[in-house]
């Protein structure tokens, strides 16, 4: 390991290196401040730069925007009570409050500091994690691979909100047939092209990212009617911040919490499909039951304590769900599945291997998180005020920027016209699909999964002699399974069980 | 309040899915394919069919009764930026990039209010430029910046 850390720092403190780190935050935090775009699209505003760059600096640079994004969404949740992802909605539940009081530098303060800590302490657990898992991994075979592949998918449905997982499973599917489209990679046949030489070579992964994050937020925006007057409001808060100073009493206040977050936020984002959003949640919901009656009536009213738990959460689970990617090559959430194109791109293939042929790849991410937080600390921070300004861009320049960035980000790739007109149909329709509230993170996992997931099966089935019994003989892949089918039916069943649990207890009163 | 939201993406989908199943006739089987246990339409089935009934149980039973409220939406302005993309696409290579994409930013700010021409070149113009330069000497991407009729 200490080896490992060593060509971590080497590659991640090079000049070159430590300047992406620095870009990235900066523009990961401007891109993640305006409200409505989150790290998904900020990395994928960023994948057309990083392919340019050499894989381990590519990486790191997504990392960065990763965090960057992360932070900014929080700044735009405490500022001006619009968290520009599902991750941050929680801090604004005391970060906003306590901005209205005339402390949002102190809220912001706390905000870092908390991030930070979280980063750390998560970055030095999947220090230890990962190397662990991925040796272990190393032994799995393909019918493992396509077990745990369909794990990732069936987990979306373990972790889609209540309601939501008919929705969740169907998006998945969706995804998973996009990826079909193209020459099937065994024999050579083209599938679903309708005929057309430009689908010849698939769905290109950061066309439909760009498509159904970046240009149908920016849609969205522009159909939801601007409310100029409400950004003249957003202006002055962004214009006073006030003292950034935390004291003492503050830190005691803040340290165990984010000792507890920590851990609950990285065990959470290493679990595939959880993610960010409920390890915050969750943080948050744990700290109110712990701080007692007298703190807990503090919640909701600008809380130390409950800006802490959910800021500390967030970045934890953010490092956590590294942890599948790297050692398992499976995306732990929507933005690890956007890297996971990204490093497919580079001809990268994650997973236990990864440790083995690209230790510097490897490493590079682990230590550039360290780095990262340090950044954000160090450098974001002081000049949150100067940031903050981007609240102030009026919207009627933002978005066609927002739409130019992500349309010419796809046309650099590929110089094909064809891409930007299959992008207005995606984007035509991940707009639709938004404003039906259908989620469309589970569609790009399955998009990300599909072609791996179809080709572990078929080299399963290959050295089966086209025999299926692999389900059930191999033990690990069986109790993978399993699992899948847990996260899978559990969450279908559970209304059931709970109407036929009040049934019976209605019938019992009713005797 | 048969059409909830759920119930329109559900019918939405219902009909991508039922689209699909249809095109896998489309993909070609080679004659030793004929009873191997897996083929190229081996997956795109499993996924039509799970497709096909995840739609239709969203479409039974939906979650929730919330509606689609069109009149809180400005439609036609995402059309027009819709349309607006489309005509970037088809222009960007034949007018060039530094016109075709200074002409799209300028409309797509008049689009959203802005009314000033001198502030939507002012803002366009060297935005592009620059990006452009970036771009060619920066990062060693080149796009042709010129009309197809000024290019030598």
């Amino acid at each position: 390991m200490f080896e490992g850390i060593l060509i971590g720092l080497a590659t991640a403190f090079t000049l070159q290196n430590i300047a992406f780190v620095i870009m990235g935050c900066l523009v990961g935090t401007f891109i993640g401040m305006l409200p409505g775009l989150g790290p998904m699209s900020a990395i994928a505003l960023m994948i057309p730069i990083a392919a340019s760059l050499e894989p381990s600096a590519g990486i790191i640079l997504m990392a960065a925007v990763y965090y960057g994004a992360i932070f900014g969404g929080s700044t735009s949740s405490i500022l001006i009570n619009a968290p520009g992802v599902a991750s941050t909605v929680a801090t604004s539940f005391d970060g906003y409050p306590m901005a209205k009081s005339g402390k949002a530098g102190k809220a912001l303060a706390i905000a870092a500091y908390s991030s930070f800590s979280g980063g750390v302490i998560a970055a030095l657990l999947l220090l230890i994690a990962a190397p662990y898992l991925a040796s272990v991994s190393l032994s799995f075979h393909s019918t493992d691979y396509f077990a745990l592949m369909v794990l990732g998918l069936s987990a979306v449905a373990a972790f889609a909100g209540k309601g939501e997982v008919l929705k969740a499973l169907l998006m998945t599917v969706v995804g998973l047939m996009l990826s079909t489209v193209g020459t099937d990679q065994t024999v050579g046949v083209p599938r679903f092209t309708l005929g057309m030489i430009d689908l010849v070579d698939g769905i290109s992964f950061l066309l439909l990212v760009m498509a159904t994050f970046a240009l149908s937020e920016a849609l969205m925006a522009i159909i939801k009617k601007v409310d100029e007057s409400k950004r003249e409001e957003e202006r002055k808060a962004a214009a006073k911040l006030g003292s950034m100073k935390v004291s003492k009493e503050e830190v005691r206040e803040m340290a165990p919490v984010i000792g507890r977050s920590s851990v609950l936020g990285f065990l959470i984002g290493v679990l595939p499909g959880a993610g960010a959003t409920i390890a915050s949640f969750l943080a948050y919901g744990t700290e109110q039951r712990i701080a007692g009656a007298e703190k807990g009536k503090l919640f909701g009213k600008g809380s130390v304590r409950g800006l802490s738990a959910p800021e500390t959460a967030n970045n934890a689970a953010a490092t956590g769900s590294f942890v599948p990617l790297l050692t398992l090559g499976i995306p732990g959430s929507g933005t690890t599945a956007i890297m996971l194109g990204a490093l497919i791109g580079y001809g990268i293939q994650p997973g236990p291997r990864l440790y083995i042929d690209q230790p510097d790849v490897f490493w590079s991410v682990i230590v550039s998180m360290w780095l990262g937080n340090i950044i954000l600390l160090v450098l974001n921070l002081p000049l949150i005020p100067y940031i903050a300004r981007v609240l102030a861009i009026p919207a009627r320049f933002l978005l066609p920027l927002i739409l130019f960035f992500s349309l010419i980000g796809v046309y650099f790739v590929s110089f094909n016209t064809f891409d930007i007109q299959l992008m207005v149909l995606f984007g035509l329709c991940a707009t639709l699909l938004r404003l039906l509230s259908f989620s469309l993170a589970p569609m790009i996992l399955g998009f990300i999964l599909g072609g791996m997931m179809e080709e572990n099966l078929r080299r399963a089935l290959l050295i089966n002699n086209d025999s299926w019994s692999f389900l059930w003989e191999r033990n690990l892949t069986l109790t993978i399974l399993l699992i899948a089918a847990a996260c899978l039916f559990v969450p279908m069943l559970s209304p059931l069980f709970g109407r036929l649990r009040n049934k019976t207890k209605n019938a019992a009163e009713a005797d | 309040m048969f059409l909830t939201k759920e119930r329109i993406g559900g019918l939405l989908l219902l009909a991508f899915c039922l689209f699909y199943s249809w095109k896998i006739y489309d993909i070609r089987m080679l004659p030793f394919q004929a009873n191997q246990a897996f083929t190229p339409r081996s997956i795109p089935q499993v996924l039509a069919v799970l497709g096909v009934c995840l739609s239709f149980l969203i479409v039974i039973f939906p979650s929730n009764k919330e509606r689609l409220n069109l009149s809180e939406l400005n439609w036609p302005l995402g059309l027009a930026f819709l349309a607006l993309m489309s005509v970037y696409g088809l222009t960007v290579r034949p007018l060039g990039f530094l016109f075709s994409t200074s002409v799209f930013l300028m409309a797509g700010f008049a689009f959203l209010g802005e009314r000033n021409v001198v502030k939507l070149a002012l803002v366009a113009i060297p935005l592009v430029v620059a990006f452009w330069a970036l771009m060619n000497f920066g990062l060693s991407v080149y796009v042709a910046p010129l009309p197809w009729f000024l290019r030598g």
